[in-house]
């Protein structure tokens, strides 16, 4: 597997020097993963683990039609089976208005639907929770579902963009239509000047298919309500245990201390587990009523149909070029499905607005966006939620090139900001690039593929064999780690143990992104300590406050906390250490838990242990006047957002007889900053990248005219294997950032990235023969469809 | 996603099973490999009152041969079939089918009465057992009959079997020396039900073919036997065979039905494609058999 690795200079030469004090031994390695040896043997610890004494199980009654009216909701017959302890319905809520909207999102408006937790009157998507039945067992709760009758007057439902925008019918009748969401910045007379006259004009409309988050753990949650503490227990698979613990205590109307969130290991959750869902804001309503621990467990036809959706988004973009074929103005219309029930905002239009002109130095852009709500599974998060601005824009740029006859990989050279350009203020003057490198990636995957070879071989093997063989790339810049908000702030407590021991508490919920790792390195290197000493404790609400795990956050920004947390500790180390070896502090150094005088290697040395045992059980020895212990918490803010660039690049070729695309090779040249632990940047841009060709090939959650799921099992929702995907080859630029420890985020890449590069190369194909396409999926259907429009 | 309430009953004879069949009529159903009935159960798709486990009865199991047949036991397991090397010379067109049946994992619990008795039309057995002529054994209290393949699928899901019966196994012919198998599908990933598939069956005696067999699956809602194309081929030279004409011919038997998979006409388009292959892969098995 072909490797690079390539440094840039560092802009920022006045940064405190990294791990001073401390041999450098952790960051920038490729630690083994500390969750492993439990995750790979299947013992890690979800919440369908926990079992409480006295636990019942709850099951949610759902509509199987899209839209209508509840004319008869009888519950009695369920109630009446043995095991039921409870039916509830909308009427039988305590539930106090505002309580289930992000915390985050109140502070921007609100709601943006209506905060139906169970039907009121009428259902609103296939899925639309109407009862929840509490039963000894989640075998009862679910005969009992069956025996509550249930009358649906069914209504026409809006099931796609289109029909929602005429607002003939309306999803939310307390809303009166059915755009929400909307953002028009209009195209001043140069920008409407430059689309009409300039030297190369060209639009196209691309859709994006539905795509849902699909994490290996479903959704859940186990409640425990103890009336004497008045506090309320909650195991939960989620990305924001404080978050959730506002949330549920807001839903409450407890203190916040009065709640604890836990968790021990999240399978996943890519953005459905970031913000209060429906169906937990309902368990954790009723925890109160029932009485006894309460569990509901999503299963897998839930989680597809019901949980979120996401990608649904069409766009028609205008790019105008010069006779230089530089790209100097771009306009986009951004129509987004929000679904029914939408959570942690309706959108992500108006990012994908701002971020059209991506990596290039497009100087006029204006964009229009709204989102519909419709009758379907409403809109979430989804690693890389504006997303579309990548599929828009790196679409568009071989779209164009195609029609105005230039090769690709020259017409973005031409455009793409160089090293030189930076700091570059984007075109509505809201951002400001740094630090990234989309120039150096490009050439570095335009390399690493060979891509004239690539041209030679594809040219041969069409005219000699009529095989359709195609390259696509795409390249993008990627703003992680946001500095608004709860979201600019992170917390880390560093103790020492009596027996030198590390601890650290931190406020994430990791959900597979390696942090009890990546953070216990950052750790262990500004320690001096070896990373097998460091215990990461975090998915808990008992923790410094955070804003979750989610965003690509938690490399810039927590470990901006834990750094600082752990130095403050190791200032202190070496005070104790200086006092009991008689030395001065900054003449000392450690390095695997060993202290010592800087240049001494035969001197005396004394352990952490023998520091922290002082510091905690012989606190006689401390200096004078010193506090005991050996703990310090500190708190990062964010200042800036960083800018993760990478290019993709990947090879296809079209079986004409099957419509089957198989991949050849796939490369990301990938700038994250400095890199904690390669092994899992590596693994969270390949994990991203199959998602992303999986939008594409795989996963399509489809819905007929009616507003009927098609999709609802992995049968026929269709989640790439390790046989379908290719080895993914990683090339690396590290670009420092202007945050303490350099780095970037990068989480979402992967599935930024991946959409557009795959969506190019078979497109690239296709056009061997004059066929031109737009949308995704592309599976072998619709290419097949393709291929029998060639001439 | 919980099954409904079920009676479990483990019998450990033919006899007992079937006795509980006839007891409990249309309200039992057996259970063997439960790789599609657990599923379906578990989406309350469907519903038994009682559950007859086949797993305990010994006698189901197994690979015999029987007067020009291979006669596999019901409870068999994909696996064991997929393993056993006396298949891939007594009955190739099995062998060549066994690793296309969904993930090793799959094979390894499900079984071969277990996939026929279900007969989705998308499975590769069925369209095995239509394309060899194969006979299906079925047992009641009141005996065993024998029903040819050709009268035992008669819809999607729907079988000859009938209520208080059991299939007890299925008896593969096994075809003389000059004959060539091939088995091929097309699938969106490896292990799913097959947007289509093709088995292809020719024996050639001289040079000329004399025997010919060709079965689609997920063609139609039973498994689709391609008789003009077969008749066709009669007498035709096995060296000179024009498998892509032969496919056309042969893809006109069919009557699929689209799906959020492939359209009905990409389906067809896929199937002439894996015919040709098919064709052309048995051709030459044959004529390396001569």
């Amino acid at each position: 597997m072909a490797q690079a690795h390539v440094p840039m200079a560092d802009k920022h030469r006045d940064r405190a020097p990294l791990f001073e004090g401390t041999a450098a031994r952790f960051v920038g390695q490729k630690v083994l993963r500390k969750e492993d040896p439990r995750l790979v043997t299947g013992h890690g610890q979800y919440v369908d683990d926990i079992v409480l004494p006295g636990m019942v199980h709850a099951a949610f009654l759902r509509s199987n039609v899209a839209k209508g009216r509840i004319t008869k909701l009888d519950t009695s017959p369920a109630l009446a089976l043995d095991g039921v302890i409870a039916v509830y319905t909308h009427a039988d809520l305590r539930y106090v208005p505002g309580t289930i909207v992000a915390t985050m999102m109140q502070a921007m408006g609100g709601a943006a639907c209506p905060e139906n937790l169970l039907a009121t009157d009428d259902v609103r998507f296939v899925g639309d929770c109407i009862a929840v039945v509490v039963a000894e067992s989640r075998y009862i709760a679910e005969d009992a579902l069956e025996l509550i009758d249930l009358v649906v007057v069914a209504e026409t439902p809006v099931v796609n963009l289109e029909e929602a925008l005429t607002d003939t019918h309306i999803v939310h009748k307390e809303l009166g239509t059915n755009i929400t969401g909307t953002i028009d910045i209009p195209r001043d007379p140069h920008i409407e000047g430059l689309l009409t006259e300039s030297a190369h004009v060209v639009t196209a409309t691309f859709n994006q298919a539905r795509q849902t988050n699909s994490p290996m753990e479903t959704r859940g949650i186990v409640a425990s309500w103890d009336r004497f503490r008045g506090e309320l227990q909650l195991h939960m698979s989620n990305q924001n245990p404080h978050e959730m613990r506002r949330r549920a205590a807001d839903l409450l109307a407890v203190d916040e201390s009065k709640v604890h969130v836990a968790q021990q290991d999240v399978g996943g959750g890519f953005g459905q587990k970031m913000f209060m869902p429906r169906e937990e804001a309902v368990i954790v309503l009723l925890s109160r009523e029932v009485g006894r621990p309460l569990k509901w467990i999503e299963d897998r036809r839930e989680n597809l149909m019901a949980s979120n959706h996401a990608r649904r988004d069409r766009a028609t973009v205008t790019f105008a070029l010069d006779a230089d074929k530089k790209i100097v103005a771009g306009y986009v219309d951004i129509n987004e499905d929000a679904g029914a029930y939408p959570f942690g905002g309706a959108g992500a239009g108006a990012m994908a607005g701002m971020l059209l002109q991506g990596p290039y130095k497009l100087q006029r852009t204006a964009f229009k966006s709204y989102a519909v709500f419709t009758n379907t599974c409403g809109r979430a998060a989804y690693r890389g939620p504006w997303q579309f601005e990548s599929v828009i824009r790196e679409q568009m740029v071989e779209h164009v090139a195609r029609r105005i006859g230039i090769d690709p990989v020259e017409l973005r050279r031409r455009n793409v900001i160089q090293w030189e350009d930076l700091p570059w203020t984007t075109p509505m003057q809201v951002m400001v690039y740094d630090n990234m490198s989309p120039a150096e990636t490009l050439d570095q995957a335009v390399e690493m593929i060979g891509y004239e070879a690539f041209r030679a071989e594809q040219k041969r093997a069409f005219e000699e064999e009529g095989r359709l063989l195609g390259i696509g790339f795409s390249l993008y810049i990627e703003p992680s780690a946001q500095n608004m908000g709860a979201l600019a702030t992170e917390g880390a407590t560093v103790q020492i143990s009596g027996t030198g021991k590390v601890d650290v508490f931190m406020g994430t919920g990791s959900h597979g992104q390696s942090i009890e790792t990546t953070m216990a390195q950052i750790v262990a290197e500004e320690l001096g300590v070896h990373v097998d000493d460091v215990e990461v404790h975090q998915g808990d609400s008992n923790t410094p406050f955070g804003g979750g795990t989610g965003g690509s956050r938690t490399a810039s920004i927590v470990s901006g906390a834990g750094r600082a947390a752990a130095i403050q500790v190791r200032q202190k180390v070496f005070q104790i250490a200086a006092h009991l070896l008689e030395a001065n502090p900054d003449d000392l150094e450690i390095d695997s838990s060993v202290i010592s005088v800087k240049g001494t290697p035969a001197g005396k040395t004394v352990t952490l242990a023998q520091v922290s045992h002082t510091a905690l059980y012989a606190t006689e020895g401390l200096p004078p006047g010193m506090e005991t212990g050996l703990e310090a918490t500190a708190r990062h803010r964010q200042e800036a957002v960083t800018w993760s660039n990478a290019c993709h690049v990947c090879t296809v070729e079209i079986n004409r007889n099957t419509g089957a695309v198989s991949f050849a090779r796939y490369i990301v040249s990938e700038d994250c900053g400095l890199m904690i632990n390669p092994m899992v940047v590596e693994g969270q841009v390949a994990g991203g990248v199959v998602q992303g060709i999986a939008g594409v090939l795989y996963e399509d959650f489809r819905y007929d005219a009616d507003g009927n799921p098609l999709t609802t099992t992995f049968m026929d929702y269709l989640l790439p294997t390790a046989a379908e995907v290719p080895i993914i080859e990683h090339g690396h630029i590290e670009t420092p950032s202007n945050t303490p420890g350099g780095y970037k985020g990068m989480g979402e890449g992967g599935a930024i990235g991946a959409p557009p590069c795959v969506f190019n190369a078979v497109a690239d194909a296709l056009w061997l023969l004059g066929v031109e396409v737009f949308d995704h999926p592309l599976g072998p259907n619709e290419i097949l469809d393709a291929l029998a429009t060639a001439g | 996603m919980k099954p409904a309430p079920f009676e479990y009953h483990a019998p450990e004879t033919i006899a007992d099973a079937v006795g509980l069949l006839a007891q409990h009529g249309d309200d039992a159903k057996p259970l063997a490999g439960g790789q599609s009935l657990v599923p379906l159960l578990s989406l309350r798709l469907t519903r038994f009152d009682h559950l007859v486990d086949l797993n305990k009865i010994g006698a189901l199991s197994g690979i015999s041969r029987d007067n020009g047949h291979v006669v596999i036991g019901a409870m068999t397991r994909h696996r064991a079939v997929e393993l056993d090397p006396s298949i891939a010379t007594s009955v190739p067109m099995l062998a060549a089918a066994m690793p296309w049946i969904g993930h090793f994992q799959i094979r390894n619990r499900g079984t071969i009465g277990g996939s026929i008795a279900h007969a989705d039309p998308a499975a590769e057995l069925p369209a095995v057992a239509a394309a060899l002529d194969a006979e299906l054994e079925i047992t009641s209290k009141s005996g065993v009959r024998r029903v040819a393949a050709a009268d035992f699928f008669q819809g999607t899901f729907m079988t000859a079997i009938d209520t208080g019966e059991l299939l007890t196994a299925a008896r593969f012919p096994v075809w003389g020396k000059g004959s060539g198998f091939a088995f091929t599908e097309f699938a969106r990933r490896s292990g799913d039900f097959a947007i289509a598939g093709v088995g292809v069956g020719l024996e050639a005696t001289g040079g000329k073919i004399t025997r010919a067999a060709i079965a689609f699956m997920g063609m139609g809602p039973v498994p689709v036997r391609a008789t003009d194309a077969e008749k066709a081929l009669l007498g035709v030279s096995i060296a000179s065979l024009d498998a892509a004409a032969v496919a056309r011919v042969a893809v006109g038997a069919t009557d699929p039905t689209g799906d959020v998979h492939a359209s009905a006409a990409n389906r067809t388009k896929i199937a002439t494609h894996l015919a040709e292959q098919a064709l052309t892969r048995a051709a030459s098995n044959a004529a390396a058999n001569a």
